[in-house]
This record gives structure tokens, C-alpha cells and sequence, in this order.
């Protein structure tokens, strides 16, 4: 059988590819990525109007002395940055795609390899296309909608955000649109089928991200709570889903995604379950449409039971699914406050971290129920049909928690590093005294009083017990001193005097100032991010492909159900958990 | 060039067993985790 078709929708796909490289790198696109990329480009006109001063002052000198002006060049900006990125990925994917669309138009294929990885390649660079488009272009338009709609005022929320319509999404949904409205061309149906391939290569670099380390650092609490909710409710999504028949591969991929951590467990766990795509579009709009229930819900219901940060916070990050929807439930609750974010990330992030053992436990039980271990010898079943990808997530795991990509406190992208902070960033003469004024103040009676009950208002805590005014005023010397951030406790009382009323405006700058340059970015965790974004992006266009209105009408909505109920449970459970445990310290 | 060498897997897979596509799939995964440490370092 031939399975490649000539065509000259490859070449043309390549060209495009390298034309938009083309007009990134020469400035052809400025206009319009100004508008997509909003936050790069602001950072674009502080590079270069901090140059422009820089320059107007050379030149001045230059004159004065009857010197040539010197040579200067200004630094990259995160705008020339993303362009530069999207510009080079243009090239390489495009410069590949064009010279193998005309290998395909001047070649007479015959059956072998060649034809049978080269029909595919087309479909690959459709979706590839179409993740291109959905992350550069896409994506952004969504972000500066949802906020162009908070800021008018139209809404008091940013509806982008809240409901999860980042590439993830938005891949699923423009792959279904494609499908349902103009049909799959079909010199693209075979690359069409590479969607999984992406996904499983994601999931196994998914594994980089996740370290040993890390879960060790999370308070007992959140570990022992979030391990009885999400163990319990994957447990009940997979006992209900056998009972109502919902098939084994929509019952893993819902467990996976209802217990853990919303679209990106249901991702992860899809390939585990031999999910069909249309599962994982049940299992991810099931997901956002009752995270968005409980955003509104929760902050009120936690109000009316006067619930502390700390007790709120812990609900929240237990009780919600998607990450994005408990910082929004966790804002909502308490608006000009961290401590609620910061506890509501920490169970956030502890549920994510239970990733792995979910993975492993829905393969075991997938084989099983499969291929039905009551007459088989389990052992040797799971032998056979172990998906490797989730061993090759677990290496990657292993090899993380061991340091070979990261030191630990680094997996979360930012890490926090005294010794890195250039010179420049030190405090300034102005910038101390402002900070040795507000020291003065606070250790005045009223001063010590305001602080003491904000640090009490906002659950302030240094491990086990309430921060004091007395960490605060040695935090504050000890920044005089030594002009820069010292440690992360430091940085986490300070941030929060900070944040009271009434503090001085350039002692508030000052702190700010410190605590971002001691925060550092990961670059190798960001390349990470990136490359499993990509993977995730084309895969999951490539499975937006695949469903089918039809499809769609024959799951039925047991999903829902099922997600309507554990989620329930989970919520109102994890609620008198709280309520009967969670004081004050996580 | 035998019909079955050149067969396809299921309709959601280019390839002809699951256990080739976790293979590749690793592989990849591998390649690209070691590009990163060799262009980023650590």
C-alpha cells in the first residue's frame, strides 16, 4: 500500500512557515505582535527608553569632549526575545517542511519506509501549523480579550483565564471545529494520527518537572489531606464509572482528571487509558464547567462560614481542580492578601505532585480490567501491556528527584538565589532610608500594633508559629544592611509589611525591587515548559481532530454525572476536613 | 515488502503496535531532554 499522496499543501505549509519567520525577524509583523504580545512589547519600551537616555547622554558627552560617539547597542528585550524564538522555529520547521514537500512532489513514491514516514508528514505539519497559530496567535488574542473585558469593566473577572482558554483548549476546540466544519483534507487524515504519539512524548518529559525534593518540602498537612481526597476520589470515579458502565478508558481518564489535577492529569493520563479523544474533550469540559461552579461558589460559602486564610485556602487548593480556577477562587475570597494564594497553591501543588502514583495505579488497573486479570496472571499481563511511556515518565521523575536537570527549588520555574543578584539591583542610599524610616515607625506602639494584627489578619507564619513584629524588624535591618534579599523567610515577611496600608511608597518600591531580583528564572525548566507545551499544543489539536459530532452524541453524559458527583463529595468532604482539622498552620 | 510491515495500527496511531509508539515516543523524549541540558546546560 502507497500512503504517501502528492500534494502541494506540504510545501505550501513550509513556505508560509518561513514567510512568517521572515517577517518576524525583519520587523514585518511589529504592529500586530505589539497588540499580541502586550506584555513583551512593555517590556520592549523600558529597554528602550532606558537606552534612549543612555544614548542621549553619550552623545552629550561625546559632544562635550569633540569625541565620536561611541558605539552602543541595545540590550534584547523579551519582545525581541518571542519574536526572535518564533522567527528561528519558523525556519527550522518550515526550511523542513518545504524541502520535504518537494521531495514529495518530485519523488515517485514506493512501498517501504520512506513512503510509510513520509505520508505521514503532511498531517504532522497541518496540526503543526495549526498549533503555531493557536500558541502565537490564538492564545494571546484570548488573554488580551479576557483582561480587555475585566479592565472596561464589562465583567469583574477575566473570563479567558477562569475558563481555561490557553492553547490546551483552544487546540481542542479549533481541531473539532476543523473536523465537524471543513473535514480533515485527505492528504492530511495519516499525520492526523501522530496527535498520540505528541501527547506521550509530553507526558514522559512531563516527569523532568517534578522532583522528590520538592514533595518532601510540602507541609504534612496538605500531603496527608490531598493524598486521602485524591486517592479517594480516583478511587470513586473508577468504582462509579465500572458500576454505571461508562467503559474503562473513560472512566481512567475521568478518575485521572476529576482526582488530580484537572486538564493537564486528564492529558497525562489519556494515552495510560487508551482514551479516545472524544473522552478527553468529556473529561476536560466536565472539569472547567464544575471548576468554574465552585470559583463562584466557594469564596462565599467560605465568608459565610468565616473561614480563615489558611482554612480557605487549604479547602480551595483540595476542593477545586483546575490550578488557574483555585488562584481565582483564593483571589476571590481575599483580593489584597497572599497568605490565601499562597496556602491554596501549596495544596494546589501537592495535588499535582500526586501525578505520578495516579499514572501508575490507572495503568495497573486499565491492564487489569482490560484484559480481565480473573483469568490471567496479572504479573504477566502487566508485562505485556505496561504502557513503557509511563516508565519512561517515572525514569524522567527519578532522574529529576536525583538533580540531573535541576538543582532542587528550582522546578517551579523561579527559584530564589541571593548570590546571583547582580549589584545593580542592590538598594540604593534613598531606598534604605525610606525602608529605616518605616523600621522607625513600625516599632513605635501603634506602629508594633497595626503590624502585629496585619501579620495575625493575614495568618503570616514562619513554620509553626505566627510571625512577630520583632522577624519583621530584624527582616527589615537586615535588608538596610546587606542592601538585597538574604533569605526566603526574608522575603516572605517583608513582602507582606509590604502589603499593609499606610506603608510608604518608596520603602513598598524598595522591597519590591529586592525581592524580584532575588527571584531567579529557571532557563532549563522554561526550555522544558516550552517543548512540553509544543507537544501538548500539536497533540491536542491533532485530537481536536478526531471528535466528531457524532462522537460527541453517542458518550452520552455519564461523565458528567460521575464528575458532577465525586467532585461533590470531594468538595463538601474536604470542606468538614478543613473545617475539623485546619486552624491556623499548613 | 510484506502487506503487514506496512499496516498501520489503530485509527489513532501511526504506528502498528502501542508498544512501538511508547517506544518512539521515549526516544524522542530522551533526545530532546538531552538537547536541552547539551544547548541550556545546567
Amino acid at each position: 500500500m502507497i500512503y504517501t499522496k502528492k500534494s502541494p499543501a506540504l510545501l505550501i505549509i513550509g513556505v508560509l512557515m518561513l514567510v512568517w519567520g521572515y517577517l518576524n525577524a525583519s520587523g514585518g509583523v511589529d504592529g500586530m505582535q505589539s497588540w499580541l504580545q502586550k506584555g513583551a512589547y512593555s517590556d520592549h519600551m523600558k529597554v528602550k527608553e532606558k537606552f534612549d537616555a543612555e544614548l542621549r547622554v553619550a552623545t552629550e558627552m561625546a559632544a562635550a569632549e569633540s569625541k565620536p560617539v561611541p558605539a552602543m547597542k541595545m540590550a534584547a528585550s523579551n519582545f525581541d526575545k518571542v519574536k526572535g524564538e518564533q522567527a528561528q522555529l519558523s525556519y527550522i520547521v518550515g526550511g523542513l517542511f518545504a524541502a520535504l514537500g518537494l521531495l514529495i512532489l518530485v519523488w515517485t513514491p514506493k512501498e517501504g519506509n520512506l513512503d510509510y514516514y513520509l505520508g505521514v508528514v503532511p498531517g504532522t505539519a497541518f496540526i503543526v501549523g495549526i498549533a503555531f497559530a493557536v500558541r502565537w496567535v490564538l492564545d494571546p488574542v484570548f488573554a488580551n480579550w479576557g483582561k480587555g473585558v475585566k479592565d472596561a469593566g464589562i465583567l469583574s473577572w477575566d473570563f479567558a483565564h477562569i475558563f481555561n482558554l490557553n492553547y490546551v483548549v483552544l487546540g481542542i476546540v479549533i481541531g473539532i471545529v476543523i473536523v465537524n466544519v471543513f473535514s480533515i483534507p485527505g492528504w492530511a487524515a495519516n499525520g492526523v494520527r501522530t496527535a498520540r504519539f505528541f501527547l506521550k512524548t509530553g507526558v514522559i518529559l512531563l516527569g523532568v518537572l517534578y522532583s522528590a525534593a520538592e514533595l518532601a518540602q510540602l507541609g504534612g498537612l496538605s500531603v496527608i489531606m490531598i493524598g486521602i481526597f485524591v486517592l479517594g476520589s480516583v478511587g470513586m470515579v473508577l468504582f462509579m464509572g465500572r458500576r454505571m458502565n461508562a467503559g474503562n478508558s473513560m472512566t481512567g481518564i475521568l478518575s485521572a482528571g476529576v482526582g488530580v489535577c484537572g486538564v493537564s492529569a486528564a492529558v497525562a493520563a489519556a494515552p495510560v487509558v487508551q482514551a479516545k479523544a472524544v473522552e478527553i474533550a468529556y473529561t476536560i469540559g466536565t472539569i472547567l464547567v464544575w471548576g468554574v461552579g465552585c470559583m463562584f461558589l466557594f469564596p462565599t460559602v467560605g465568608h459565610m462560614l468565616g473561614m480563615g486564610p489558611v482554612q480557605f485556602g487549604a479547602w480551595a487548593g483540595t476542593g477545586i481542580l483546575n490550578s488557574a480556577q483555585v488562584a481565582g477562587a483564593a483571589l476571590a475570597f481575599d483580593p489584597n492578601g497572599i497568605e490565601t494564594l499562597k496556602v491554596a497553591e501549596i495544596f494546589n501543588i501537592t495535588r499535582v505532585l500526586f501525578l505520578p502514583i495516579i499514572v501508575v495505579w490507572l495503568a495497573a488497573w486499565y491492564v487489569k480490567h482490560e484484559e480481565g486479570a480473573q483469568k490471567v496472571d496479572l504479573k504477566q499481563v502487566l508485562v505485556a501491556k505496561f504502557p513503557v511511556f509511563v516508565l519512561g515518565f517515572l525514569g524522567m521523575f527519578a532522574l529529576s528527584s536525583m538533580g540531573v536537570f535541576a538543582p532542587a527549588g528550582h522546578y517551579q520555574g523561579k527559584y530564589f538565589s541571593t548570590e546571583q543578584i547582580k549589584e545593580d539591583h542592590w538598594l540604593k542610599g534613598k531606598e534604605t532610608r525610606a525602608i529605616e524610616g518605616e523600621l522607625k515607625r513600625l516599632q513605635e506602639p501603634e506602629g508594633a500594633k497595626a503590624l502585629k494584627d496585619h501579620f495575625v489578619a493575614k495568618a503570616i507564619n514562619i513554620g509553626q508559629r505566627h510571625a512577630t513584629p520583632d522577624d519583621a524588624y530584624k527582616a527589615m535591618q537586615n535588608l538596610i544592611d546587606s542592601k538585597k534579599m538574604m533569605s526566603r523567610e526574608q522575603d516572605a515577611i517583608l513582602n507582606a509589611v509590604a502589603k499593609m496600608s499606610g506603608v510608604d511608597a518608596v520603602a513598598k518600591g524598595a522591597v519590591e525591587k529586592a525581592s524580584k531580583a532575588a527571584w531567579h528564572n529557571s532557563k532549563l525548566i522554561g526550555a522544558f515548559r516550552n517543548w512540553i507545551a509544543w507537544l501538548f499544543a500539536i497533540g491536542l489539536t491533532g485530537l481536536g481532530m478526531q471528535i466528531t459530532a457524532k462522537a460527541l452524541k453517542q458518550a452520552g453524559g455519564k461523565p458528567l454525572i460521575i464528575g458532577g458527583i465525586v467532585g461533590t463529595v470531594k468538595a463538601v468532604g474536604s470542606l468538614i476536613v478543613v473545617l475539623l482539622f485546619v486552624k491556623e498552620f499548613v | 515488502m510484506s502487506e503487514q510491515q506496512f499496516e498501520r495500527g489503530t485509527s489513532l496511531s501511526i504506528f502498528a503496535a502501542d508498544r512501538r509508539e511508547d517506544m518512539g515516543a521515549l526516544i524522542a523524549a530522551l533526545l530532546i531532554a538531552l538537547g536541552v541540558l547539551l544547548v541550556i546546560g545546567k
